[in-house]
């Protein structure tokens, strides 16, 4: 997987800037208003999130990303600090009681979320990056684009939890082997569609007529396809994210996860597994945020996926 | 039907040649040498030269991967580097706990995936359509965990009706073993008959559309006629492939059921291989689940050809 990387645009071009430029003059105007430059994009974005379900996503986000990183200042004892009973029920120190070591649950659900928010905020965003360059690869040579394919599809034939067993097996378990079940997982849907996307947008004819007017290969994938393909990938981002919490979690309730004493949801789900019977708010708690995390990602792609449908 | 087989020899070779190779590469991506992480961090010198001797890992790559290769076939799997037993022994051990789980959840994967998507599809009271396409979409966002994870808590705690953890054999004691295998193989096909379901459901509408349905009701075919012989005939097709292109998340989805139910099958010995670096057992696990997958791929190609004869295999 980690072959040379092809990079659109970079290719013999020493001045992409000059060539962008060239591009903007060559497009007639009523283009150019059609779909605004630059800021055009991000304003779309924006209305996503004043829609109702985006406007949800957006709270509950927000929420979540500040609990995680004021989880020191809220609990400044950190999450391995032990109190006086193990296993207790939900009380006022401590909301939702005590797990197995005596650590406060809440403590460790809040600092649970801090890691699966950190492993997916990074590795998305990775997997994202490197899907869509090899789905594009295809732009610098048929044969290259073909192999990738084929490399993919391989990919996606493993389950992601069975790819997950064998990254755990080759590198042991931790945070490292997370992120990479995470980022390998996501490949084949960026790269689909990216691939998709290029495919569709080089038959089109705007880009065939920047071919006849002798625009640079580079600058078509730049400044024509590129824009193009990012909305449905950051569709698909969006959507990954939920995939990506749900293979932290696969991952660690079966105890491939996070290496204790670190909390992550999934680790926290599969040690409080054991003890649902007695203290079921062990389960609960770590659940619950999961399933709050899972949805304000399945709002925020419901919104994106309208925003960029509608124009 | 062989042809089509032949035919497809090509492309289900180059699968399993590819992940056997991954398979055997695995141990070798290791940093370092695989013989002393195997033999753990304070082994003297001789027990890492006798530990490579035994896996082998003096003589050449290939040939290597061609003996392992005939081992699959032979049925040498060779020794499990954690447990000291022959990996045939501890894989045919919990071989019939993973099949009993998998073999129920196929069960209800078809029975609810099916069923559920016919109810949506052709319910025609309103209320009776957003039930059903309620459930379907509550479920289809949760994975088993999740379900597994309510289960326990509704059945460990709310109402203890059916055991949440451990197992007993549904061949020797089948009344108590299928109490023990019902929870786990519901969270296992719920989510996954969940996916099905839309897909009949939405097929089945726009199967309803099509001309030959308005000859149907124009002829005075009567409405229940319809809906089995020509809506849900025509609709069948895509459900199928939804079903055949689970398998290989029906076996993931077992790993963590089975850890989630406490249950002793072959998602827990990959587990626990994976944890203390057993690889001889982890790569003929990973070797067998995708070919599992594979040939339910091909299984779902030749029932899409039996239901619609515009399909021709070959």
């Amino acid at each position: 997987m980690t072959k040379a990387l092809p990079v659109p645009g970079s290719p013999s071009d020493g001045a992409p800037v000059p060539a962008v430029e060239d591009t903007a003059q060559q497009v007639p105007p009523a283009g150019r208003s059609r779909r605004p430059r630059g800021g055009g994009a991000w304003s779309r974005y924006a209305s996503a999130l004043r829609t109702p379900k985006g406007m949800a996503a957006a709270v509950l986000l927000v929420l979540l990303v500040a609990v995680a990183v004021l989880a020191p200042v809220i609990f400044p004892g950190g999450y391995d600090q032990q109190a006086r009973g193990a296993l207790q029920g939900p009380s006022g120190g401590h909301w939702l009681g005590t797990d197995e070591f005596g650590r406060d649950i809440l403590v460790r659900t809040v600092y649970g979320l801090r890691t699966d928010l950190s492993l997916i905020l990074t590795a998305v965003p990775v997997s994202l990056v490197i899907g869509t360059l090899l789905g594009l690869s295809g732009y610098l040579s048929k044969p290259l684009g073909a192999v990738t394919q084929r490399i993919l599809d391989i990919i996606l034939g493993f389950p992601g939890l069975i790819l997950g067993i064998m990254i755990v097996l080759v590198i042991g378990t931790g945070w490292l082997a997370l992120f990479m079940a995470i980022v390998i997982a996501g490949l084949p849907g960026f790269g689909r569609m990216a691939r998709g996307g290029l495919l569709s947008e080089q038959q089109r004819e705007y880009v065939l007529a920047a071919r006849v007017l002798g625009v640079k290969r580079s600058t078509i994938m730049v400044r024509h396809i590129l824009p193009n393909v990012v909305d449905p990938l950051l569709v698909q981002a969006s959507v990954f994210m939920v995939v990506a919490i749900f293979i932290e979690a696969g991952l660690s309730i079966v105890g491939l996860g996070i290496n204790p004493p670190n909390p992550s949801l999934g680790a926290m789900l599969n040690v409080g597994a054991r003890y649902v019977q007695s203290l079921p708010s062990y389960v609960i708690g770590p659940g619950a945020v999961l399933l709050l995390l899972a949805l304000a990602f399945t709002l925020l792609s419901d919104a994106l996926n309208q925003a960029a449908t509608r124009r | 039907m062989i042809r089509f087989l032949v035919r497809r020899i090509p492309s289900v070779a180059l699968v399993l040649v590819a992940t056997s190779v991954i398979a055997f590469l695995l141990p070798r991506l290791v940093p370092g040498d695989p013989a002393a992480v195997v033999a753990g961090p304070d082994a003297t010198p001789e027990t890492i030269a006798a530990i490579r001797t035994e896996l082998g890992l003096d003589r050449p790559l290939v040939t290597q991967y061609l003996d392992w290769v005939r081992g699959l076939f032979t049925g040498d799997l060779g020794q499990s580097l954690q447990y000291n037993r022959p990996v045939s022994e501890l894989i045919g051990d919990r071989l019939a706990s993973t099949v009993e789980l998998a073999v129920l959840a196929g069960i209800f994967l078809v029975v609810f995936g099916i069923g559920l998507g016919i109810l949506a599809g052709s319910a025609r009271s309103r209320w009776a359509r957003v039930l059903v396409e309620g459930t379907n979409t509550g479920l289809l966002a949760a994975p088993p965990f999740l379900v597994g994870l309510l289960f326990i808590l509704l059945f460990g705690v709310a109402f203890r009706v059916l055991p949440i953890s451990g197992e007993i054999s549904v061949l020797e004691n089948p009344s108590i073993g299928i109490q023990y295998l019902l929870l786990p193989a519901l969270a296992l096909a719920l989510p996954m008959s969940a996916g099905v379901a839309r897909l009949v459901q939405t097929r089945m509408l726009a199967v309803r559309q099509e001309d030959f349905i308005d000859l149907a009701v124009s002829k005075g075919v009567s409405p229940r006629r319809i809906d089995v012989r020509h809506v849900l005939r025509n609709s069948l097709g895509p459900a199928v492939v939804a079903i055949g292109i689970r398998f290989g998340d029906l076996l993931a989805g077992a790993v963590v059921i089975e850890a989630i139910f406490a249950r002793n099958g072959l998602g827990q010995l990959a587990v626990s291989g994976a944890q203390s670096s057993d690889y001889t057992v982890v790569q003929v696990l990973i070797v067998g689940a995708v070919f599992i997958a594979v040939v339910g791929q091909l299984l779902t190609e030749i029932v899409l050809a039996a239901l619609d004869p515009r399909v021709r295999l070959g």
